[in-house]
């Protein structure tokens, strides 16, 4: 079939062509970029935690008494959550890994001062932490049990450190950073004794320190708050949870216990602003991409409707119906086409700003390309039930004159 | 009181220039019934639209009551086709969605009266035509003979001086076309001027003179007397 | 005539019900969609103390490192926080009509009789912060200037605190327990929540204000632990908290309430001078850098409208426009299939301009239904939203400002989508229609 006499009659009808042609480009231009941020909001949402997530438990402790001592309640906590049936292993920390909160510090791999700082998260954990996070040793050794300071005199580097594997390749690079020392900026320093899997740190999406640049240092804090992390056996996560609770509260040592979580209790919240991203993102593509199709729905009706005596005389003139179906599909994948292309223009400029605002990485093409894809398809099914309405018309309409 | 002199009405489009009416002059008289025959194509619509002001000419004189009113702006012209002009269709052209007292409503709303003198108007002009008591009906559920009825009643609603009808019985058959006819005549003894457009000879005969147009120009004048002399050869 | 009109359009809109839901439903999606954002996109910008913004000033002075600025990405900015030592002898020594010195820690509450401790996060400020902030009280009163310089035990509770410590009743000059110290309530707010919480952006700008206030000093005098953000850039060596004291790490807010062009000069002239005999110390190694912002230049340096209500804004708009450019098409349509009976209408003695009102006021019906329908849509979305913000739920209420925009929005898209349609349609030539049906 010619594409000319479509391309015409298009051109006689400038209005309805533009305006649906406008609606498929700013979908197109929407939807690319909707797809790429949800894409991206997925992946963020499922990246692995790195550790024994559905089984970690995650509890503070704030003292408040007079009274109060530090160090003793920490030992007697670890014992008390250590003796708990189903536990499987304990240790305290600073930081929840994922919750938006913790510490960082500035790392140096030479004594100078004025190298370049290599910027790490540094949890303050003691000897069982590998266990209790659910992370594997993959070279050197833990911590031993009399590493441990639980109330440091200061904020200088602990004599024994343990990275990860992002952490160990960010500050040595190739080199096999076990052995080597780290320093702070008081030029104090810690030897790195081990290196253990990647897990996420305190923060989603940092750049400086990266999301896995971890460090672990043996201690304690100099407040009064003590976190724990209690790994439980499978499944006994709900059923434990209470009775931890409980049993904290109910040691006494002159100290509140302020929360005992899961580490879902986190990911939840961590997460909240992206999955409300997807979800609203997900319903103005839905609902976009349902209004253009009646939008073309509705082009292709009136088109059809102001060409019935065309339409029949060409019938009568011996177009079966197919042809008449085809015309109008035809016409639709050209308006569809001119759409598509001032659309994925229009979703590259969209792109740049996102870029340009927020720091988006630019929209790979593929995107453009599938969405550009699924509304030429979407355009084919819409105009199918006008088209057949039109290839139904009765030949006799062309002689028939009022 | 309509007076046309000289007019000249084009059509273009990007390939062909169509002269519909070629230095077309007649006269009608005030209280008149004037029928213009003549072919398919020979100008008989072009004539009727410029006579009713709903297509301005490209050159010529058209002055109706004495006013000039051919060059006049699209409101003015809408103005004198609601107070003084009726039309009446071969297509009846009732609005489908208006019940038959809406339609008959329609120029008079444009005209502004008060809601009792609508009423009586329409109660009044669908009283003559005899669709008094119909009023509540939609056009799909009238003959054609009564809703040719009901466009006449909306004609004269607002007592028009110049009736303008386009092949008025041209979707009727001879029984219900012999009404309408009677109805016309009726309404012209009454005082208004009546201008038919028609390509039947059998109705043109009953006006008080035909003008015969070809090729865009008026080619006889007859008088009424002369009506049996008509070369209705010529008549497609 | 407006009465025909508006019989007209009824009968017209009646002929095709499912072009005129249609129309409507499409308008009132992209009101619905718009009025949701644009309720969560305002709630996030909105200055919360507007009527005080051109007195109200947030102070930051540059303390930073030599070697790099405060924010790589905005060099100019100084940092957002002080040290104490600079918050302290500013808010001693600095002329303005008002001062406030204050950071964040946080206590243990013993509401005694066998309840559970509980932690209460505590802001510690001077006494000008109840009037500098127009903080409402619901039972007596903030602390006064003795009570900052004598460090006295006293304390305002937030409305939740007081309902959670006595049940909501007038418990000023009851005693409250925290960290083993008694502390005389002597004020109870009133239901309190600026949004975002412009006094300080740097610790969660969407939480909920304090539970509990104190008087600035007890934050020196009883060593209290910051319970905010704490940023040090120097090396030293912090031994405790009587070390961060005294370092040049930041943690303390700073506002000063300058009335007049001329105070502002005076301020900033005097916090000029501050920097430079510091300077003369061997302190603030940048050049002087010291900026005062008023509320929305606050919120604006701290780009508190989060990126993600940004885009979607934008995108909602975009999907508001794709529904217009729908009923454009779709009224277009409608018009024009009727043309016929405007042909009649024109015949019979219509102006342009009464076809053009009719018309129009047949797209203002629909504006008008898709208005009440998108505003019912707002509802329901901001609904279900309320579902993913949770905590944030003050950003989700539907207010007047918003329901107004919302009917406005749809006017407006109303007219937008029917003009063109309206003026298309009463440029229609009669004579063309009127021949044959």
């Amino acid at each position: 079939m010619e594409i000319r006499p479509i391309l015409s009659a298009l051109l006689r009808n400038r209005t309805g062509a533009l305006l649906v042609g406008l609606q498929v480009a700013i979908t197109l231009a929407v939807i690319a970029n909707a797809f790429f941020i949800i894409a991206s909001r997925l992946e963020k949402i499922r990246r692995p935690t790195g550790i024994d997530t559905p089984n970690l438990i995650f509890a503070e402790s704030e003292g408040y008494a007079p009274d109060y001592e530090h160090a003793a309640t920490l030992s007697s906590d670890l014992a008390l959550l250590k003796g708990i049936a189903g536990v499987v292993a304990v240790t305290s920390t600073n930081s929840v890994p994922l919750s938006g909160g913790g510490s960082a510090n500035n790392y140096h791999a030479t004594p100078d001062p004025k190298a370049a700082p290599i910027a790490g998260n540094y949890f303050e954990v003691n000897a069982d932490f590998i266990d209790a996070y659910g992370l594997t040793l993959v070279a050197g050794r833990a911590f031993r049990a009399e590493e441990f300071t639980p109330v440091p005199a200061n904020n200088d580097l602990p004599p024994v450190l343990i990275l990860t594997e992002t952490m160990a390749k960010t500050a040595f690079g190739a080199e096999p950073a076990l052995g080597k020392r780290l320093y702070d900026e008081n030029g104090k320093s810690g030897e790195v004794i081990g290196i253990v899997s990647d897990m996420q740190g305190s923060w989603l999406g940092n750049t400086r320190p990266g999301p896995q640049d971890l460090v672990f240092h043996p201690n304690g804090g100099f407040g009064k708050t003590w976190r724990y992390v209690i790994r439980v056996r499978p499944g006994e996560r709900d059923r434990l949870l209470p009775q931890i609770e409980k049993a904290l509260n109910g040691s006494g040592h002159g100290r509140a216990i302020i929360w005992v979580r899961p580490h879902e209790y986190w990911l939840t919240r961590t997460f909240r602003a992206d999955r409300r991203m997807v979800v609203f993102l997900s319903t103005l593509v839905i609902l976009m991409t349902a209004v253009t199709a009646l939008g073309i729905i509705g082009l292709a009706t009136f088109q059809v409707n102001a060409r019935r005596k065309q339409i029949g005389t060409r019938r009568a003139l011996g177009a079966r119906r197919a042809d008449i179906v085809r015309y109008f599909q035809l016409e639709n994948g050209l308006l569809g086409a001119g759409g598509v292309v001032i659309g994925a223009l229009l979703a590259y400029a969209a792109s740049g700003w996102l870029t340009n605002a927020f720091q988006m990485p630019p929209l790979p093409p593929l995107y453009v390309l599938a969405s550009a894809l699924a509304l030429l398809a979407l355009g084919q099914l819409a105009v199918l039930w006008p088209a057949r309405r039109a290839g139904a018309i009765d030949p006799a309409v062309a002689t028939r004159t009022v | 009181m309509l007076d046309m002199q000289h007019i000249i009405k084009v059509y273009r489009t990007d390939l062909v220039e169509t002269h519909a009416l070629r230095d077309f002059s007649v006269t009608v008289a005030e209280g008149e019934f004037v029928a213009v025959t003549g072919p398919s194509g020979s100008g008989k619509t072009t004539f009727l639209n410029i006579a009713g002001l709903l297509e301005t000419p490209d050159g010529g004189r058209y002055q109706l009551d004495g006013d000039d009113v051919g060059t006049l702006g699209d409101d003015a012209r809408a103005g004198i086709r609601n107070q003084r002009i009726g039309f009446i269709f071969q297509g009846f052209n009732l609005i489908p969605d208006l019940d038959v007292f809406d339609n008959v409503d329609v120029p008079l709303r444009y005209r502004g009266f008060v809601t009792r003198d609508r009423r009586a108007r329409i109660e009044r002009s669908l009283e003559l035509v005899g669709l008094a008591a119909r009023m509540r009906h939609l056009p799909s559920q009238l003959s054609g003979g009564q809703q040719q009825r009901v466009a006449i009643a909306r004609a004269i609603a607002g007592d028009p001086r110049f009736l303008l009808a386009d092949e008025p019985t041209g979707n009727l058959d001879s029984l219900m076309a012999r009404q309408i006819m009677d109805l016309l005549a009726e309404i012209n003894r009454q005082g208004t001027t009546i201008v038919l457009v028609t390509h039947d000879p059998e109705l043109a005969r009953r006006a008080h003179r035909n003008i015969h147009v070809m090729d865009g120009q008026v080619t006889d004048l007859k008088p009424y007397a002369a009506r049996g002399a008509a070369p209705d050869a010529a008549v497609a | 005539m407006l009465g025909y009109y508006l019989r007209l359009a009824w009968l017209s809109l009646k002929r095709t019900p499912a072009i005129t839901l249609l129309m409507i439903g499409a308008i009132a999606l992209g009101i619905g969609a718009t009025t949701t954002t644009l309720t969560v996109y305002h709630r996030m910008s909105t200055n919360p103390i507007a009527q005080r913004n051109d007195v109200l000033r947030a102070v930051t002075l540059d303390n930073w490192s030599a070697d790099r600025p405060w924010d790589t990405d905005h060099p100019d900015n100084a940092p957002a926080e002080l040290t104490y030592r600079d918050a302290l002898a500013i808010a001693q020594g600095a002329p303005a009509s008002r001062l406030v010195v204050m950071r964040k820690t946080s206590l243990t509450a013993e509401p005694g009789a066998g309840r559970p401790p509980f932690l209460v996060v505590v802001r510690l400020a001077t006494h000008d912060f109840f009037p500098m902030f127009d903080v409402p009280f619901a039972y007596g009163a903030g602390w006064d200037g003795k009570a900052d310089r004598d460090g006295e035990p006293v304390a305002v509770l937030s409305k939740e605190t007081n309902g959670k410590l006595f049940g909501g009743e007038n418990s000023v000059g009851k005693i409250v327990r925290l960290d083993g110290r008694e502390y005389r309530v002597i004020g109870v707010l009133a239901d309190w929540q600026p949004t975002p919480k412009f006094y300080d952006l740097n610790n969660g700008e969407y939480d909920t204000p304090e539970d509990l206030f104190l008087p600035f000093a007890l934050g020196a005098t009883l060593e209290l632990q910051p319970a905010g953000n704490v940023n040090c850039w120097k090396p030293e060596t912090l031994a405790g908290l009587r070390d961060l004291f005294g370092s040049e790490c930041i943690w303390h807010q700073l506002w000063a309430e300058l009335r007049t062009p001329a105070e502002v000069e005076r301020f900033q002239s005097y916090i000029d001078g501050y920097v430079a005999e510091q300077k003369k110390l061997g302190r603030f190694p940048r050049r002087i850098n010291n900026r005062l912002y008023t509320v929305d230049e606050w919120l604006a340096r701290h780009e508190v409208v989060g990126r993600d209500s940004r885009v979607l804004l934008v995108v909602s708009f975009a999907f508001l426009a794709v529904c217009v450019l729908n009923v454009v098409g779709l009224l277009l349509s409608r018009f024009l299939g009727a043309a016929g009976a405007t042909a009649i209408r024109r015949a019979l003695g219509a102006s342009r301009g009464e076809i053009f009102r009719q018309h129009l006021v047949e797209v203002g019906l629909v504006g008008a239904l898709a208005g009440i329908g998108g505003l019912a849509l707002g509802a329901v979305g901001l609904t279900a939203l309320q579902q993913l913000y949770s905590s944030y739920d003050r950003l989700t209420q539907l207010d007047l400002s918003m329901t107004l925009a919302a009917i406005a929005l749809a006017v407006l898209a109303g007219l937008l989508a029917g003009l063109y349609p309206a003026w298309r349609i009463c440029r229609v030539q009669p004579a063309g229609y009127l021949k044959t049906q």
